[in-house]
């Protein structure tokens, strides 16, 4: 019961940052409404897990909030830099 | 390389570790929880990525080599099919994993062991290749990137 209503909450909350993600007048409202997103989702798996008996649920989320950590990262130095490889140096033509 | 960014080199430095030890987790428990090979691969591959973002494509390179992706991509397929084949070699279907040794039920967990770690590897291997390609890219070979603006942005 607790369960329910704390993921019930959670995906109102999740409604409400992606509300914010979509109609957001600058780019910096989405990147947090995205990076707030994905810590919800962590929460929302982990609860959810709990909820259903099954605790395996956290692997889920460590790899959910690693992976949004990562891309949240990626996603500010493109809008700073507009290049994911920045500081470029030669040109390898890729690795293969 | 985001010479100045030291909250984000300070933190990258200490979540590195750990991510990688949480991929090797979900490439050896995959047989008991979730994960297995694609997934762990995965995440191996975004610690990489992970400082390759931070401290430049170039320095990345230097870590994680041509040769060692080019070994790490092919020795994964050829793990995968090696094991089938052997499958095959010892009187069984390819990938028939229970005549890998005398016992069918130690030959099963040998054969998904070996497995296993090819697509981890393969797939790793896969993802570091794909993103130092697209963001090692330059739109034209004289194109000079906009210059970092400097240590008062921190």
């Amino acid at each position: 019961m607790i369960y329910g209503a704390t993921v019930a909450a959670l995906l109102v909350i999740m409604g409400l940052s992606l509300v914010r993600a979509f109609k957001g007048p600058t780019v910096y409202d989405r990147m947090v409404a995205a990076n707030t997103f994905g810590t919800l989702t962590v929460i929302t798996l982990a609860v959810y897990g709990f909820m259903r008996g099954r605790p395996e649920f956290l692997d889920i989320a460590l790899v959910y909030a690693v992976i949004n950590f990562i891309g949240t990262i990626a996603v500010a130095k493109f809008v700073k830099f507009s290049h994911l490889g920045h500081p470029a140096g030669d040109d390898h033509g890729g690795d293969i | 390389m985001m010479v100045y960014k030291s909250i984000l080199r300070v933190s990258s430095k200490l979540l590195i570790p750990p991510i990688l030890l949480f991929a090797l987790y979900v490439q050896f428990h995959g047989d008991f929880g979730p994960g297995g090979g694609f997934q762990a691969g995965v995440i191996f591959a975004s610690a990489f990525i992970l400082y390759a973002l931070i401290f430049g494509i170039d320095t990345a390179r230097r870590v994680v080599t041509g040769w060692a992706v080019r070994l790490l991509l092919a020795g994964g397929a050829l793990l995968y099919s090696g094991v089938g084949v052997a499958g095959l070699v010892l009187g069984g279907n390819y990938l028939n994993y229970s005549v890998l040794a005398d016992d069918a039920l130690v030959g099963q967990h040998l054969g998904i062991f070996l497995v296993e770690f090819g697509v981890g590897s393969v797939v790793a291997a896969a993802m570091i290749t794909i993103f130092f390609t697209f963001a090692g890219y330059r739109n034209s070979p004289g194109e000079s990137l906009p210059e970092e603006s400097g240590p008062e942005e921190d």
